[in-house]
């Protein structure tokens, strides 16, 4: 099935997936302009899009590309306020690759 | 006299024709209930993502959608709103979760239409909005080879951990029809203490029976094995009678899923046919 799907991941996964589609949700933890860094298990640099805004400590959901240098070049950011139970989403980054055949297609 | 006889005759008459149309229709639902239709009993909501709803197999057009080799009926899951198209008689979302995106159709109730224009001050429906979250409650359905879901109810998503709660729940249901029960997978991980970890690091699923891997049988099968390997008993294993009453299941599922096992050398036959017990080598 030919579904564009962005596979969860966060820091520890960004090599494995250049140049890819992904989501990663984690906190804001500075905020530079058109950059911006968040913890992920570890932190990601991001770059932002003119409609992306983030908002210092609050946990955001990204949608990007994973460039070649491991930064994510945004291409949506949606605000997921400041109640997010971390532990629980790393848990579904866990779930996405140990059990992928319900969360996406993967090539190996 | 004459006229009497002939009514009373009639009325007879009559009274065996009603006797066999109810006959006939009792028939008529009996063999609906043995061709599986009628779901109405079994009727389960379960949680899915995305990618499991467009991965789900239609043994033949018409029938009921499978997941896991388990029928679906009602189904829930979440995504983020990446288009709203308005139509005369449905509103059609495309909803994307990160693992596929799929078409949402909310039928328009007219007569609804009509009531919630006139209260529309005092009702404040939450809104669905682009780029936002929903949860859907729905069913399955094709229509010329596409897929959409026919939504009962859509609704915004306020707490977005709802969303990574979706998701790990999504995986346990998978888990569960994939690997089986929990409780197995409890005891012979030895260590697994908590239902968080099963949640979703139950990678120890896999040796739950005896340290062998388990093959990909049916649960009913699971449940039969499970009563087995559970259950007191001599060298002759179980009845299958025995199986059914502690199993809760009854003698054709029992043997079905023992067929099952059988083809896997799960278990063997002992005094006769229909009495099994545990093969372990």
């Amino acid at each position: 099935m030919a579904s564009e799907s962005t596979p969860r991941i966060n820091a520890k996964y960004l090599d494995s997936f250049t140049n890819q589609t992904v989501r990663i949700l984690g906190k804001v933890v500075s905020l530079r302009g058109e950059t911006a860094t968040i913890d992920a298990n570890g932190s990601i640099n991001l770059h932002l899009n003119r409609d992306a805004h983030l908002s210092l400590n609050n946990a955001v959901e990204i949608v990007g590309k994973v460039q070649p240098d491991l930064s994510i070049k945004v291409l949506q950011a949606t605000d997921f306020g400041s109640n997010i139970d971390f532990n629980a989403v790393e848990a579904v980054v866990d779930a996405t690759h140990r059990y992928k055949e319900i969360f996406y297609e993967s090539n190996d | 006299m004459d006229y009497g006889g002939g009514y009373s005759t009639t009325s007879y008459g009559a009274q065996g024709g009603a006797g066999g149309g109810g006959f006939m229709g009792g028939s008529q639902s009996g063999s609906q209930g043995a061709a599986g239709k009628g779901t109405y009993g079994k009727d389960t909501l379960r949680p899915v993502t995305i990618k499991q709803v467009l991965d789900a197999q239609q043994p033949h057009p018409d029938a009921d959608f499978k997941i896991d080799e388990v029928e679906i009926t009602q189904i829930s899951f979440v995504g983020q709103i990446r288009n709203i198209s308005t139509q005369t008689t449905n509103i059609t979302y495309k909803l994307d979760d990160g693992t596929g995106t799929v078409e949402v159709k909310l039928w328009v109730d007219a007569d609804e239409m009509n009531s919630m224009d006139t209260s529309e001050g005092t009702v404040s429906k939450p809104k669905l909005v682009e780029n936002e979250w929903a949860r859907v409650w729905g069913r399955l359905k094709a229509f010329n080879n596409r897929r959409h879901v026919g939504a009962h109810v859509i609704r915004p998503i306020t707490d977005k951990m709802d969303i990574t709660y979706h998701l790990l729940e999504a995986t346990y249901v998978h888990l569960y029809f994939t690997k089986g029960f929990l409780n197995s997978i409890k005891q012979e991980g030895g260590t697994a203490n908590g239902n968080q970890e099963v949640g979703y690091g139950g990678g120890g699923a896999d040796t739950s029976m005896n340290g062998r891997s388990m093959p990909n049988v049916s649960q009913n099968a699971r449940t039969v094995y499970k009563v087995l390997r559970e259950s007191p008993q001599n060298n002759e294993g179980l009845h299958v009678q025995n199986i059914a009453s502690r199993a809760s299941m009854n003698v054709n599922e029992v043997l079905k899923a023992g067929d099952e096992l059988l083809s896997h050398s799960m278990i063997f036959t002992t005094v006769d046919d229909n009495t099994w017990a545990i093969l372990e080598f």
